[in-house]
């Protein structure tokens, strides 16, 4: 038998997503379901093998070959960069990029240099070079609505998907930027050289989308 | 102050022993293919005039170049590069030989990598470029020398095969504004379907736009001609297809069917590619570890218009595909007692001229060769005195190194 074929998914938020997209496909998820302490998680009929990283090393993976699928949030890949290709738009995990400020400010009011808080630099960094402003970009890892609460920057760049967070700490939606949502990466190398696997199962992954599209109606956020 | 002065800098590493040697073979092995096939050695300076790769065919984007300035202010780079450096060659220095032209290089290249991405930013390639010819016999030369060349360094792998004139054909039907045929493109080579299909819904269901939508499907063996002949015929897609089929006939005439595939979604460099373009992959390295194509107006860029083609190899990629082979222990160890030291030198000349690999003992007593020979696995020690030379065996102990 061929080597199997091994697919990276994010921890976390999108993961439940993910296996359960898996299960609804005919694959059998008991071992990613029982995982354990395992970090290589097989699926033998169908020659597939699970790993589950933070959405960074899914790219950083798939990047390097090392694994030949991977889903994970957009938001990563446009923070990360990075070459591979990325064929479906998984349709879960939909939230949106917000620029973020205090309640009842006006973000461009005033001429001082604004500083901005984010976990996301380089989305952050071409955000405002489109905009053709200078700012002070600052990186948090944690909880981002603390900067501007504590008084570190003027506004926060981070993903929103219902604004409760923000609310509740007195901050409020500026302004939407892009969409992003769960994707599917291909590794360059493993989808010429794995076709024969890797074609049927985007074809079917891509045939479930369009089922979930219909019945879900528009995307719900 | 911080000393950096114990470690080189990221994406650069020291190449210790058998990485040496596997590299130097490997790099032998495929530049005596290209020297059979009447290539000639060059080289260029590590260090160009950034304007050398400032042009719009260039198109290096300056943040992956390494700028330093000369005496007299002028901005320099390390070449990111070989070919448009052989380009400017080509251009001047060699303008006036015979056509074509048919070089080889094995050198460093310097990009500026991302950090902590594990990329390398010093990378050594080997390629060859034919300069002056621009007909299908110079696309299959050139295409069997990848062949051959990928051959070399193992059987696994793939070669995908590209002509940029039927993404050119399908894109500059399309009414649509400079930008947004860019943003087609990078979602053509990013294979990003949905992106893809949501961008081009907005020019309906024009010939163009349908067959753009498809593009990054169109990858495969034989059957993807069909398709892409059904798909569309305008504005010369019709005749980058037959150039291509004709090509891959050929490839697969000389036995590598197998090893062929089409891709006609590999959009990447669009603007500096003018046919057909092609990359070398094998299983277990996750990019491509040989890289090529048609390039028709490069040498236009430096006042040549030439046509012209070639292929560079990653070599340390290919490298890393071979084993790791133990260092090799010297076949015998030449003692000498002091009053001997000329004819221990005389003694190792000799060995060599019979074909050993031998070391000469820096040690002044028999007892601390032997124990340094057991030490290195040399399994004999040449012992010279005024009484002559006695070979003594080294019984090994197991350990090695």
């Amino acid at each position: 038998m061929n080597r199997p074929i091994r697919i990276a998914l994010t921890k976390g938020r999108l993961e439940e997503k993910s296996v359960s997209m898996f299960e609804q496909l005919g694959y059998d998820c008991s071992s990613v379901r029982n995982k354990g302490r395992k970090l290589i998680l097989p699926i033998p009929e169908a020659n597939l093998e699970v790993v589950l990283a933070k959405a960074a090393d899914v790219a950083t993976y798939v990047e390097n070959g090392v694994c030949d699928l991977g889903i994970l949030g957009k938001d990563t890949i446009l923070e990360m960069g990075g070459t591979f290709y990325e064929v479906a738009d998984l349709g879960f995990g939909r939230c949106r990029f917000a620029l973020a400020v205090p309640q009842g400010m006006d973000f461009y009011a005033g001429y001082h240099t604004r500083c901005i808080a984010s976990k996301y630099v380089n989305v952050t960094k071409s955000v405002f070079e489109r905009k053709n402003m200078d700012v002070k970009i600052v990186k948090i890892e944690g909880s981002v609505e603390l900067a501007p609460i504590l008084g570190l920057s003027d506004a926060i760049v981070d993903i929103v998907e219902t604004g409760t967070t923000l609310r509740e700490n007195g901050l409020m939606v500026a302004e939407y930027l892009t969409e992003v949502s769960a994707r599917l990466i291909v590794n360059i190398a493993s989808l010429k050289l794995h076709k024969a696997e890797i074609e049927p199962l985007i074809n079917q992954i891509e045939a479930f989308i369009n089922r979930e599209g219909k019945r879900d109606g528009a995307c719900k956020s | 102050m911080r000393n950096y002065d114990k470690i080189t800098p990221d994406g650069t590493r020291d190449l210790l022993f058998d990485e040496c040697t596997r590299r130097q073979e490997l790099v032998e092995r495929l530049t005596t293919q290209f020297a059979n096939r009447g290539y000639h050695q060059i080289r260029t300076p590590a260090l160009e005039f950034y304007d050398v790769f400032g042009s719009a065919a260039a198109h290096f984007p300056q943040e992956s170049m390494y700028k330093l300035s000369d005496t007299q202010g002028r901005l320099m780079v390390l070449r990111p590069d070989c070919t448009i450096p052989i380009a400017r060659l080509a251009s001047t220095r060699l303008s006036g030989m015979s056509l074509p032209l048919r070089l080889y290089y094995c050198q460093h290249v310097y990009r500026v990598q991302h950090t902590m991405r594990g990329k390398p930013s010093e990378i050594y390639q080997t390629g060859v470029e034919l300069i002056g010819a621009g007909n299908q016999r110079s696309d299959l030369e050139i295409l069997e020398l990848a062949a051959t060349a990928l051959a070399q360094i193992g059987d696994g792998f793939r070669i995908e095969l590209c002509h940029i004139g039927y993404f050119k054909a399908l894109i500059d039907s399309l009414k649509a504004d400079e930008s947004t045929k860019e943003t087609i493109r990078q979602y053509i080579e990013q294979k990003n379907y949905a992106a893809l299909t949501d961008l081009l819904d907005q020019f309906g269901e024009s010939c163009p736009a349908r067959a753009l939508k498809y593009l990054p499907r169109l990858f495969g063996g034989e059957e993807v001609f069909e398709r892409a002949y059904r798909l569309f015929d305008e504005n010369g897609a019709h005749e980058s297809l037959d150039n291509l089929h004709t090509l891959y006939s050929y490839l697969c005439q000389l036995g590598l069917k197998e090893k062929v595939l089409i891709d006609l979604g590999m959009v990447n460099q669009a603007e500096y590619y003018t046919g057909i373009l092609f990359r070398g992959y094998f299983d277990g390295i996750g990019e491509p570890v040989l890289s090529g194509g048609r390039y028709d107006h490069l040498l236009e860029d430096f006042g040549q218009p030439l046509s012209a083609t070639g292929f560079g190899i990653y070599v340390d990629s290919a490298v890393s595909l071979l084993s790791e082979r133990p260092l090799k222990s010297p076949q015998i160890l030449v003692f000498s007692e002091d009053d001997c030291l000329p004819q221990a030198v005389q003694q190792v000349r000799q060995f060599i001229s019979q074909g050993m690999v031998v070391e000469n003992c820096v040690f002044s007593t028999q007892e601390e060769a032997i124990q340094y020979a057991k030490k290195r696995g040399i399994q004999q020690l040449c012992h010279v005195s005024q009484q002559g030379i006695v070979l003594i065996e080294i019984p090994t102990d197991g350990r090695d190194n």
